[in-house]
């Protein structure tokens, strides 16, 4: 039963984690018809800030010397920054492309960040060490989990619900759901393209910021491609809950989260390591029983 | 005569040329050259392949590489190792693991089963809605990844199989090349080819005409899934190693980058892709390896190839959308007083009837 | 598929899109070789109907059949190659096909072989007097022949009931007379009936033999035209009250 409870805060911790993900892919996603696949390398690029550009795999720190308050806004900063600037010059002169021609040119500049990184960082995966104390179990009603596990449930959880507040009770936040959901429509209504554009993307660097430093916290580790694989997951996610629903996008990341978590507890031993396949091929599934997602909105629909 | 030059120009065009290039390069290339040549070709193979998919379709794929991979490591099970097999890949049926097969029976094998798995992975694909489609071959090429990289007793992990007989010369790839230009090049001018068009321009105005999406995108994602299949069976016994890492991302967007800065609609676009993308990568190939500029020697750090490719493919994106060729194949001139002569001529034809 | 239907009926036909009664119970026959208008002010539900009509839309409650043969279920695609064909309000030609292989993919659409669909898009083209070249892309085709080569597209699948939206919107008077030339002679060349949605009055009291008025979703009257252009309800449908005094007056 107490290991019940570890698995569930684990999955919950992973879900939500994989929620907020999927919910900086889903903004962008309805405010511009965009898959953003260069969020994994605003995740990877916070990530790498923390330590200076070097070759060695024990690189000396940058950002990550700072005090925990600064090295949090360095580092968050940096990456709204980085995702302001791509959306200036990468992604606003494309603006009216249809989404095919977004998703190869997301695919471009996610490459173009990642061999910048191997450039000026090296190809090779770092140790760094940033909050290390925090992977120590913490004591909680006779269960003993991890302090990141707990940070991260927490923080995801804090993200969330202010994000939902912002979306929903603040003029700004109304007009950005309003453009997310049909930007269209919001257009016409009078919200201004351009600075709801610009806050969707400041708002994926803030989530991407936070990501990259639970990561960087939990694993110890940098790797050029360590932003992939949960960027691969909220596409997913967003794609099962229903492309166009900021709700959906939650709810997708949630499943995908827990549906992770789980598979890596219960699944025998030897196929653990197939987890990750279990999880897509789930995400197909769902697809083909409901190809629209579980939460459909009028703007993915076309007119006739 | 004519008919067939106008009908199969953009193709020959195309192959003629890459013909006599080849030919050239064998009398007096050097052997190095000869061999980036060859590469060449393998990536024109992927590209095409590609290509009768996206070009046709008009929806992206991401999962190719799936099939290529799977090719690959079918090719390998058949015609490699025969000593180490059955200590290294332990888990593959006694069939594969106590034989040999002779080279072309396991190339046909090999891309026989790259197109299966296409279809039936299709099958289930094709019933997604455009973007979610895209995605979902995305979803195809990590779950491969996963699995062959997990998978140790049968594929060796992430370890590099090694030892592959290397067949592909100059010459196997160019008639690669050319048989799957071909097959690409009649695909679109078949009916299914056309039909799939439309969707590609409209699919609602397909529909109202009683073009079925499904069967056409089916039928095209196998197509390009086996020719895939194909490219991998090349690399794979050129290298003469197989590895999952290399039928990965970095394939996937280079292969992209081809199509896009080529132009993703039409033959002549992929073709003139690779040949840009090509000489880039070899130009950066030697400045990375080091230039001696008089007494100065300098060399281009690691990693500055891929920089520049996305650089070129952002650019050209964002300023020719539709890529160099822009859609185009390249036509026989036709010349115009035919044209206004024949519909004279008609018009005159109508009126004597009358 | 070959032989011609006779007879498309639409039966209490509703549409519901969240809580919006698009259409509201309406009843509606074409027979094959007739040329029935459906006029009504905007937002009356005609693009609706014809959505329904064309598998494009599926009813809320209500059947449309086809010789009694119920088709409401259909996909477009089987719709389409049972016989009822349609155009679009913003003609949705396919654009970088040229204007010949927009016809000939119809005919291969409903399973004609390449050879026959490619002939038989040749003659609709001649047929409708285009003469700028088959060969043209249709990228950059002027306003009306787009409007022209989607007609004769939709013709190309051979239907029974040809349901055309809009196709004069945008035509000045001698495209509009031209247009409808072709429309009186599709029935006896293709053998088959016509719908026509127009706002352009000129075309449908030229072209119909009969005129049913959509209002709100809900059928306003149905008869000749000259009944219709007399019907008080529908003059107020148009004009509102004061312009059916005025009328009624001068």
């Amino acid at each position: 039963m107490m290991n019940f409870v570890q698995v569930m805060i684990d999955a919950l911790a992973l879900g939500s984690l994989y929620a907020l993900v999927a919910l900086a892919i889903g903004l962008v996603f309805g405010v511009m018809r965009l898959v953003n696949f260069a969020q994994a390398d605003y995740i990877t690029l916070g990530a790498y800030s923390l330590v200076v550009p070097t070759a060695s795999i024990t690189p000396p720190l940058l950002f990550g010397a700072l005090s925990p308050a600064l090295m949090i806004l360095a580092v968050i900063g940096m990456v709204t920054m980085l995702a302001l600037m791509t959306e200036r010059i990468a992604f606003r002169p494309l603006r009216r492309s249809d989404p095919a021609t977004l998703l190869i040119s997301s695919f471009a500049v996610s490459y173009f960040l990642q061999s910048l990184l191997t450039l000026v960082h090296g190809g090779r995966p770092k140790a760094v060490n940033i909050g290390g104390a925090l992977t120590q179990p913490v004591e909680f009603a006779g269960i003993r989990i991890p302090g990141v596990q707990l940070l991260t449930l927490t923080v995801a959880m804090t993200l969330l619900v202010a994000l939902v507040l912002f979306l929903k009770k603040t003029p700004i936040g109304i007009q950005l759901r309003a453009a997310a959901e049909d930007f269209q429509m919001a257009r016409l209504l009078g919200v201004p393209a351009n600075r709801v554009i610009a806050i969707a993307f400041a708002i994926s660097g803030i989530l991407a910021g936070t990501i990259s430093l639970l990561f960087v916290i939990q694993t110890g580790l940098l790797s050029i491609g360590m932003g992939i694989t949960p960027v691969v997951y909220a596409f997913f996610a967003t794609v099962i809950g229903g492309m166009g629903s900021l709700g959906g996008a939650v709810l997708g990341g949630m499943v995908v989260g827990v549906a992770s978590a789980l598979l890596q507890t219960y699944l025998p031993a030897d196929l653990r390591a197939f987890r990750d396949a279990g999880v897509f091929g789930l995400v197909i599934l769902i697809l083909l029983v409901r190809p629209q997602g579980l939460i459909v909105t009028g703007a993915a629909k076309e007119r006739v | 005569m004519k008919r067939i030059l106008q009908d199969y120009g953009p193709l020959l065009i195309l192959v003629v040329p890459l013909i006599v290039a080849v030919a050239l390069l064998d009398q007096f290339g050097s052997s190095i050259l000869n061999r980036n040549a060859t590469e060449a070709l393998i990536r024109l193979v992927f590209a095409v392949g590609l290509y009768i998919f996206v070009g046709n379709s008009g929806l992206m794929s991401f999962g190719h590489m799936a099939f290529a991979a799977i090719a690959a490591y079918a090719a390998a099970w058949q015609t490699c190792c025969a000593m180490l097999k059955p200590i290294t890949m332990s888990g593959l049926p006694d069939i594969l693991r106590e034989n040999t097969f002779p080279l072309l029976p396991a190339a046909m094998t090999s891309v026989a089963l790259a197109g299966i798995v296409a279809l039936l992975s299709g099958l289930i694909l094709m019933r997604l809605s455009g973007l979610g489609a895209s995605i979902s071959t995305l979803a195809l090429l990590f779950i491969l990844n996963v699995v062959y990289s997990n998978w140790e007793s049968v594929t060796m992990g992430t370890s590099t199989i090694v030892g592959l007989p290397i067949y592909v010369t100059l010459w196997v790839a160019l008639g690669c090349a050319v048989l799957v230009m071909t097959v690409a090049y009649v695909f679109q001018r078949s009916s299914w080819g056309l039909m799939l068009r439309a969707t590609r321009e409209d699919e609602v105005a397909a529909a109202s005409v009683g073009i079925s999406l499904y069967w056409m995108r089916l039928a095209a994602f196998t197509l390009s899934g086996m020719v895939a299949g194909l490219g991998g069976v090349l690399m794979a016994h050129f290298m003469g190693t197989v590895s999952i890492t290399s039928f990965f991302l970095n394939l996937t967007f280079l292969v992209l980058a081809m199509l896009v800065v080529g132009g993703m609609r039409s033959l002549a676009g992929a073709v003139v892709g690779v040949a840009v993308i090509s000489l880039i990568i070899n130009v950066f190939r030697t400045a990375e390896a080091g230039i001696s500029l008089g007494p100065i020697q300098f060399a281009l750090p690691a990693g500055t190839q891929e920089l520049i490719l996305a650089a070129l493919m952002l650019l050209i994106l964002i300023f020719r959308k539709d890529g160099i060729m822009a859609g185009r194949e390249i036509e026989w001139p036709r010349r115009r007083s035919t044209a206004v002569a024949s519909s004279a001529a008609k018009t005159m034809e109508l009126d004597n009837r009358a | 598929m070959q032989e011609q239907k006779l007879t498309l009926e639409a039966r209490e036909i509703r549409v519901e899109f969240g809580g919006i009664r698009a259409l509201n119970g309406v009843d509606l026959t074409l027979p094959n070789g007739a040329i029935l208008g459906l006029i009504g002010p905007n937002g009356a539900g005609k693009t609706t109907m014809v959505n329904v009509m064309s598998g494009f839309q599926k009813p809320s409650t209500g059947e449309v059949r086809v010789d009694g043969v119920v088709v409401s279920g259909f996909t477009p695609q089987q719709t389409a190659r049972s016989g009822i064909a349609r155009s679009f309000q913003s003609a949705r030609v396919f654009r970088d096909l040229t204007v010949e292989q927009n016809l000939t993919v119809a005919g291969l659409g409903i399973g004609l072989s390449k050879k026959a669909a490619t002939e038989q898009a040749r003659d609709i083209l001649d047929w409708i007097g285009y003469r700028q070249g088959n060969d043209r892309r249709c990228n950059s085709l002027p306003y009306s022949d787009e409007r022209r080569v989607s007609i004769a597209r939709a013709l190309a699948t051979r239907p029974s009931f040809a349901l055309l939206d809009e196709p004069a919107s945008g035509m000045n008077e001698r495209e509009c007379e031209q247009l409808m030339e072709v429309i009186v002679n599709i029935p006896r060349r293709f053998r088959c009936g016509v719908m026509l949605i127009e706002h352009n009055m000129q075309v449908i009291m030229g072209v119909c033999e009969r005129i049913h008025v959509l209002d709100g979703g809900r059928t306003l009257a149905e008869g000749l035209p000259e009944e219709i252009k007399k019907n008080p309800d529908v003059l107020r449908a148009y004009l509102g009250d004061k312009g059916t005094r005025h009328h009624a007056a001068g």
